[in-house]
């Protein structure tokens, strides 16, 4: 297995550390640079799709933090982005994905400094998601006609703008989305339960033939 | 073939066929050659070919009455696809067409006998012929099924691939002619987002059959849509409309589907499908060579087809004028125009069944000919409408039924609401197109205001726009549909005014119950052709007028998609753990649970119970539901959850709980561990996992909002891993090294977080099914097949195995665990699980208390207990029934059962009865095959080590 990838999730249990269970070092600070490699959920292999209008990637090895608490906290102020947008702070993207429950997407450092910077005050819970979810990355303005393939919500402009937030079904599964454009060209983050993950990236890639459809594992 | 016969004419001017472009098929096995743009019907008249079906009953020879997508005569076998409508389907090289539902073949078919004894096929017949005996009905099944209409259907044809897609355009028009057009692209002018959808292969309408003039406006309007930004669906139906706009429309030419069902939300539909031409009823109206003259003008115009040498033309209108100038111009001889308008009449067609010879007028005079054209009239598809809830009404001046309805979010313009010129339709259209585009544009406001998600919705919402388009005029028309003799009404169906009299007069006089009685309207055509006729005639019979008779509802589909086009892409979600691709390498063999596709054995489950006992054995148990608590009020929570204490569980500690419903009856178990001061992991079954969840946020969102805690489901965060086994502690040591792992710092029944094999933050738990010492390792999935494949590694020498579903269930079986659902049914409440001593009825509440309070002294139904067949080689399947010794009465039954490798005995978990529940108890135990088997019930439900010594380790 390879071992270069640096871990990326080593902070974050710190910012609920008040209450963790006793263990042998409760300072442990697992391995560094050349611990095992984050496995992703994607393990098969796609063919090069020449001239693909669309672009797909696994993006599941980025840092994914769920804040939980009820508006009005100080937590909530910092989050500073209303249910159902995003907004981009430093390098971390901060998503409004239910009216209490936040996700903040990044790099394992990025993501861990700004949790570690929130102010906990209250009911405030943190919940490391990096395992729990699968995350791609969805590329192409033909992103909006292969979403319709898979899902019976409204893609348009109007309904869902660069850094608008929606839970969805796509395929059957369950899935948190964020419109997070690139450089002016579409592009969707997707992101669903790990167990599921191969199975809707395989639903994806299927429901992308007819624009063609480029994975970029 | 006669000189009668249709033959290809020179180019026409606007023909949409390619010379250049030949394309060979076969008819009946006979090789001929049409052109690229032909219609299966257009190619087979250019060679000729004038009858290509039988009818349905009565298996009259029939040649094409509209040469279009709703011709009932034209359905052929295409290769292993039957049912094609030659009218509509574009020729393609290598066609292999050929006529279905005749044998032996289309010229000398032996079915036409039933038409020898027609008379005695009323309306009603099979109803009335076979209904008994009753014994003899699946004789007569086997029979009428060789005379069942259709092409043959090819079992072995591969499936193709099918499509869905959803939309949320402002607008859909349904309908590509000139008024549908104009609304289209007046629609699409403010940017909205514009569905236009054409049943044709083309748009335009009738303008593609009309003169210079129609085609010019089609062109410039077709590229003004382009322009405009309009989505075209060409080759599309809008087959139906439901609540709130929803929409289907079947995408038939798809460059990757077969066929695609489009589910669109619509903000606005405007529904322009044009008229459909009403064929006439006389006798003889259904010989080949009898047509209407929207065929002939589509025929010649579109297609370069000559229909035939001679004609008569009975016309009402200007389209029957035109078709006659048509076929004047193309060399056809017309010989008579027979102009309704001066109230001149046809009574009937002569010839024999094959050819027209000649045509009767009602001055008694008789014309030789080879054509009929007929132009009597027009049938308003209103289907759209219908399922929109208009009820259409008939209007006798232009003989023919309009909308009545207004409604806000469907709008009608064209040909079905009223007459005009081709400049005044499109006036209409734009009007129409303008007022969807300016209420679309109200609803996308209204949605983006209430949306979260969506771009904020600029200024106040607009007034809903008022309709103030100017009416179409309604242009007078005869009303014709029945000459003074009776000829077909329904030509799917073979149905004839004859027949619709005869039903009528057997008090079949409700134009519902006439339709279902007769089948007329209900053939392929599903009443575009017949429906008016077929009132027309009713009333005709009942004396009353047409308004007073009324008319069918007209119901999704307006035209059909196949059952691969409903189903579309199929998707059915599956699960794995983060382990899947080494259980794949390494012979697992998998089993569905749930979506979860897990390993069930690796060859050999008994072994793998065997290792785990005497060594180490490791099982990937990802599936087991877990839920993070988070918040001061979870010990509240979990005390209203389960039915015992969790006040002062110490951090570092698990419990065990069982969780009963409402009504008391178990509804999961599991247990729970603190993790922390307000942090705590709830374990569930893996089925009961998205249950559970929901189950803990009805009490916090609906019973407690006042509680503080956070549920947030982490299954699949965490690969889990089971280590159970007498090495399990010196194996899970050998990758720990941040826990103290000695029994006295991590005792049975506690929960640690430490570093396994590398990884920090897994979830160490002293737990376990098994019976054996065993650690629960929750490792986070990025990692969970690195700390799998450590431990294998690091175990060798200790005699590490892995374990399989099968081998989980048969050590729990032997330790007695009962599975809720399984051991567990929708009727076992709590104290049935032998579990009193944790229903805790002195705390204040806990869902399903009441009723377990009232359980405890009720007199149990079956009490769950360990049973032993007295006979050890004998393995009761699950379900087999206890019942009382020499006698049939059920007091239980068998939940569980596996042969134990580690006793090697069959074991056995039951329900029973409580008066044969008790220890020591005999039992007997009815086998599959009906054997009797005598079984005893065990002191505990553990087969196996019952003080649990193993697992205290």
């Amino acid at each position: 297995m390879p071992t270069s990838t640096p871990r990326e999730n080593d902070s974050v249990a710190s910012s609920h550390s008040s209450g963790t269970v006793p263990s042998g070092d409760p300072s442990s600070e697992g391995p560094a640079s050349g611990g095992p490699a984050f496995e992703s959920p994607i393990n098969k292999t796609y063919p090069a799709a020449v001239g693909a209008l669309l672009s797909l990637g696994d993006e599941s090895e980025v840092a994914k933090i769920i804040v939980r608490t009820a508006d009005g906290t100080r937590a909530a102020d910092q989050l500073g982005v209303a249910f159902g947008a995003s907004r981009r702070s430093d390098s971390v993207l901060i998503c409004g994905q239910r009216p209490t429950e936040w996700l903040v997407i990044g790099t394992a450092e990025a993501a861990a400094t700004f949790v570690d910077g929130l102010d906990l005050t209250g009911h405030v819970s943190v919940i490391d998601h990096t395992h729990s979810r699968a995350l791609f990355r969805l590329t192409g303005d033909r992103g909006r006609s292969l979403l319709e393939k898979v899902c019976s919500l409204d893609w348009s402009d109007q309904m869902m703008p660069d850094g608008a937030v929606c839970s969805a079904s796509l395929a059957k599964v369950t899935v948190d989305l964020v419109r997070n454009d690139v450089d002016g060209e579409r592009s969707y983050l997707i992101a669903c339960d790990r167990s599921f993950a191969q199975y809707l990236f395989d639903a994806i890639v299927d429901a992308g033939q007819e624009f063609g459809i480029d994975v970029n594992s | 073939m006669s000189n009668s016969a249709p033959t290809r004419l020179p180019q026409q001017p606007g023909e949409q066929i390619d010379r250049t472009a030949p394309l060979g098929f076969t008819w009946e096995g006979k090789r001929l050659q049409g052109f690229a743009g032909d219609t299966i019907a257009s190619a087979l008249m250019g060679n000729g070919i004038q009858v290509v079906s039988r009818s349905m009953k009565y298996h009259r020879p029939r040649g094409f009455l509209t040469a279009d997508y709703w011709d009932p005569n034209g359905f052929v076998q295409v290769g292993d696809e039957p049912n094609v409508r030659s009218g509509h389907r574009l020729l393609e090289a290598g066609m292999a067409v050929d006529p279905q539902n005749v044998w032996p073949s289309l010229d000398r078919d032996i079915k036409a006998a039933n038409g020898l004894v027609g008379r005695f096929l009323s309306a009603g017949f099979y109803y009335k012929t076979f209904i008994r005996p009753q014994r003899l009905w699946p004789t007569y099944e086997k029979v009428l099924a060789t005379f069942a209409p259709g092409g043959t259907v090819d079992l072995d044809t591969p499936h193709g691939y099918y499509d869905k897609r959803y939309a949320h355009p402002d607008v859909v028009v349904a309908g590509g002619g000139p008024a549908g057009l104009a609304a289209a692209i007046a629609a699409a002018e403010g940017g909205g987002h514009v569905m236009l959808v054409e049943h044709e292969h083309r748009l335009g309408g009738h303008l593609l059959w009309g003169d210079e003039q129609d085609r010019a406006l089609a062109a410039e309007l077709i590229e003004a849509a382009t322009r405009a930004g309009v989505e075209i669906l060409a080759d599309s139906t809008v087959t139906a409309r439901f609540e709130d706009n929803w929409v289907a429309i079947v995408q038939r030419s798809h460059p990757v589907a077969v066929e695609r069902l489009i589910k669109a939300r619509a903000k606005m539909l405007i529904v322009a499908p044009g008229l459909i031409e009403r064929p006439y009823v006389f006798a003889g109206n259904d010989k080949p060579g009898v047509m209407l003259s929207g065929a002939v003008r589509r025929l010649i115009n579109q297609y370069g087809v000559k229909p035939g040498d001679r004609a008569v033309v009975l016309t009402a209108n200007p389209e029957g004028d035109a078709a006659a100038a048509d076929l004047t111009r193309v060399g056809v001889k017309v010989s008579r125009i027979v102009d309704a308008r001066n109230g001149e009449n046809v009574v009937s067609a002569n010839g024999s069944s094959r050819a027209l010879r000649s045509v009767t007028l009602a001055d008694g005079s008789e014309v030789e000919t080879d054509l009929l054209i007929t132009a009597t009239g027009w049938t308003a598809p209103t289907s759209l409408l219908n399922m929109s809830g208009d009820r259409p009404v008939y209007h006798p001046g232009s003989a023919r039924f309009y909308p009545s309805a207004v409604m806000d979010t469907v709008l009608s313009t064209g040909g079905i609401v009223g007459d005009g010129t081709a400049e005044e339709l499109v006036a209409h259209g734009t009007a129409t197109g303008r007022l969807a585009a300016a209420r679309a544009a109200v609803t996308a406001h209204r949605l983006q205001a209430m949306t979260a998600r969506a771009a904020p919705a600029v200024g106040d919402e607009p007034l809903w726009p008022e309709d103030e388009r100017q009416a179409l005029a309604r242009n007078d028309h005869p009303e014709l549909f029945r000459s003074t003799t009776h000829g077909i009404v329904d030509f799917s169906e073979d149905v004839g005014s004859k027949d619709l009299v005869a039903a009528a007069a057997e008090g079949y006089d409700s134009v519902e119950l006439l339709k279902r009685y007769t089948t007329a309207t209900m053939g392929p055509a599903q009443g575009k052709l017949e429906t008016v006729n077929t009132v027309a005639v009713l009333a005709e019979a009942r004396g009353e007028t047409i308004e007073e008779v009324g008319t069918t509802v007209w119901r999704p589909p307006y035209a059909p998609i196949s059952l691969g086009g409903l189903a579309g892409r199929v998707f059915e979600p599956v699960r794995v753990s983060s382990i899947q691709p080494w259980h794949e390498a390494n012979g697992a063999v998998p089993i569905v649970a749930g979506a979860w596709i897990r390993p069930e054995h690796y060859g050999d489950p008994a072994a793998e119970v065997r290792n785990t006992r005497e060594n180490v054995g490791i099982t990937d148990v990802t599936p087991l539901g877990k839920l993070d608590l988070q918040g001061p009020d979870v010990p509240k929570l979990l005390s209203q959850l389960y039915t015992n204490k969790w006040m002062k569980l110490a951090v570092g500690s698990v419990r065990y709980g069982l969780m009963c419903a409402e009504d008391g009856v178990v509804l999961d178990d599991g247990v729970t561990g603190r993790l922390g001061d307000d942090h705590y992991l709830m374990t569930t079954t893996s089925s009961g996992a998205a249950t559970v969840w929901e189950w803990v946020e009805n009490w916090l969102q609906t019973e407690h909002p006042e509680w503080q805690v956070h549920v947030t489901p982490v299954t699949t965060g965490y690969t889990s891993i089971n280590v159970a086994g007498p090495n399990s502690r010196e194996l899970v040591g050998r990758l720990v090294d941040d826990v103290d792992l000695a029994p006295e710092a991590f005792s049975y029944m506690q929960v640690r977080t430490g570093t396994v094999a590398g990884i920090p933050d897994c979830i160490m738990w002293r737990i376990g099914f098994t019976g054996e010492l065993s650690y629960e390792l929750h490792v986070p999935s990025g990692h969970g097949l690195h700390v799998w494949q450590a431990l294998l590694d690091a175990g060798a020498d200790l005699g590490v195995g892995v374990f399989g579903l099968e081998a989980q269930r048969i050590m729990r079986l032997e330790k007695g665990h009962f599975i809720v659902g399984q051991d567990t049914d929708g009727l076992t409440k709590a104290p049935a699980t032998g579990m009193t001593a944790l229903i805790k009825l002195d705390k204040d509440d806990f869902a399903g208390k009441t009723e377990l309070a009232l359980a405890m002294d009720e007199e149990i139904p079956g009490l769950v207990v360990a049973i032993q067949p007295t006979d050890p080689t004998i393995v009761p399947e699950e379900a087999c029934q206890i019942v009382r010794a020499n006698s049939n009465e059920i007091i239980g039954r068998i939940t569980s059962s596996r042969m134990s490798p580690t006793l090697n005995r069959s074991i056995c978990l039951g329900q029973v009865a409580p008066e044969a529940a008790s220890a020591g108890s005999e039992l007997t135990v009815v086998l599959v095959n009906g054997r009797r088997i005598t079984a005893k019930v065990m002191e505990h439900h553990a087969h196996f080590d019952p003080e649990g010594e193993r697992l205290r380790g």
